[in-house]
């Protein structure tokens, strides 16, 4: 059975991905360097692994909620990205069966 | 002392106003008309003050810091944080007064919450705000419950901080009227592999027991089954804490409907006494 939340306690690598997805929803500032160049702003943040570093690059939904993004701010992020809404749940779904076939 | 008029409870979602057609005419329009419903009640109730309990999506709080209670002890809230919400942002007034008496009896009560005085409202709060046509008429003060990273609050632990507010506000010398709105759930999943599915079981399950009244059953289900019914599912602690607002007096079901195409199972009702 798929559960409500993949990490009871946020790892380290979490707490990086997701300083990213919040700061660039919240902080006009980074919002800004962020979209100017992307790939840029992400190599220059520290503390991501480089499973982190792939997904970010490619927006790769499935890999970013696997590593432990927040639901509520990957949901809110990839609004912002404007990633299709049957991009964004059928990556979702091919996690989910990940998870459940390994 | 002050008299808690009414308890409600509502979903929340921000595709409520942001796709209001969606499940289409015949099922948004009767939702509507709900929150209509239960925006008149409350305003006929002509309180002094309206306690929102509701939880902040990662706006206000971050992994920096992640109070699993936060009381706002402003003089008023701006609204809504997220600029992609269809809702004009206004500015509403607080009922500072109010929820620092219930910060103060929380800590002698033994709960510890924290508090904030710089919160922004987002859709939890604001949405069904609107929808009510209560933004803005009636001082708020906001009580945020942890609904949205792990590790959260007990379903139990939500039941007693609503006792211990409930008996607060019963303690408020300064003002005559207190209306409660908890809003959020019930079944649905945001951002996970299950989003879209609703798990109308659970929904009605959850909704029997609320009606019932009973907490230590109504705890021990919710805890128990949370994890079949999504993580949005997760805020029906905010309904529990009104519950323990009223005493765990039964609740009395408006609508329900379950509603794919808005991701979420709605529920809207009051509580029978408080």
């Amino acid at each position: 059975m798929l559960e409500n939340w993949l990490q009871a306690i946020p790892t380290g690598e979490a707490y990086q991905i997701n300083r990213i997805l919040y700061d660039v929803q919240h902080n006009r500032a980074e919002e800004a360097r962020y979209f100017a160049d992307p790939k840029a702003y992400i190599a220059a943040f520290d503390g991501l692994s480089e499973a982190a570093v792939r997904a970010l690059e490619v927006t790769d939904v499935a890999r970013l909620y696997l590593l432990g993004a927040n639901p509520y701010l990957l949901r809110a992020y990839c609004l912002q990205l404007r990633v299709p809404e049957p991009d964004y749940l059928a990556q979702l779904r091919a996690a989910g069966r990940e998870i459940e076939h390994g | 002392m002050a008299e808690i008029a009414g308890v409600f409870a509502v979903s929340h979602t921000p595709v409520m106003t942001n796709l209001p057609e969606a499940p289409g005419a015949e099922v948004s329009g009767f939702i509507y008309e709900q929150f209509r419903r239960i925006g008149a009640e409350i305003e006929a109730l002509s309180p002094d003050a309206l306690l929102l309990i509701s939880d902040d999506h990662l706006h206000n709080f971050f992994l920096g810091n992640m109070p699993a209670f936060c009381i706002g002890l402003a003089d008023s809230y701006e609204g809504p944080v997220e600029g992609w919400l269809k809702v004009e942002r206004r500015r509403m007034p607080g009922a500072r007064p109010l929820a620092a008496h219930i910060l103060q009896h929380c800590f002698d009560a033994g709960f510890d919450p924290s508090f904030s005085l710089d919160l922004t409202l987002d859709h939890g709060m604001v949405t069904p705000l609107e929808l009510s046509g209560l933004a803005g008429k009636i001082p708020a003060a906001p009580l945020l419950v942890n609904c949205v990273q792990p590790p959260l609050p007990r379903m139990n632990r939500c039941i007693a901080l609503g006792q211990a507010i409930g008996d607060a506000i019963r303690s408020f010398g300064e003002l005559g009227r207190v209306a409660v709105l908890a809003t959020g759930g019930i079944s649905h999943d945001v951002g996970t592999p299950r989003m879209g599915f609703v798990n109308t079981e659970f929904d009605h399950e959850f909704l029997r027991l609320l009606q019932d009244g009973a907490p230590e059953p109504l705890a021990a289900f919710s805890e128990a089954q949370v994890d079949t019914a999504g993580n949005g599912a997760e805020e029906i602690r905010n309904w529990l804490v009104a519950h323990g607002i009223t005493g765990c007096s039964p609740f009395d079901l408006y609508h329900y409907a379950p509603v794919s195409e808005w991701y979420t199972g709605i529920a809207l009702g009051k509580w029978t006494a408080a």
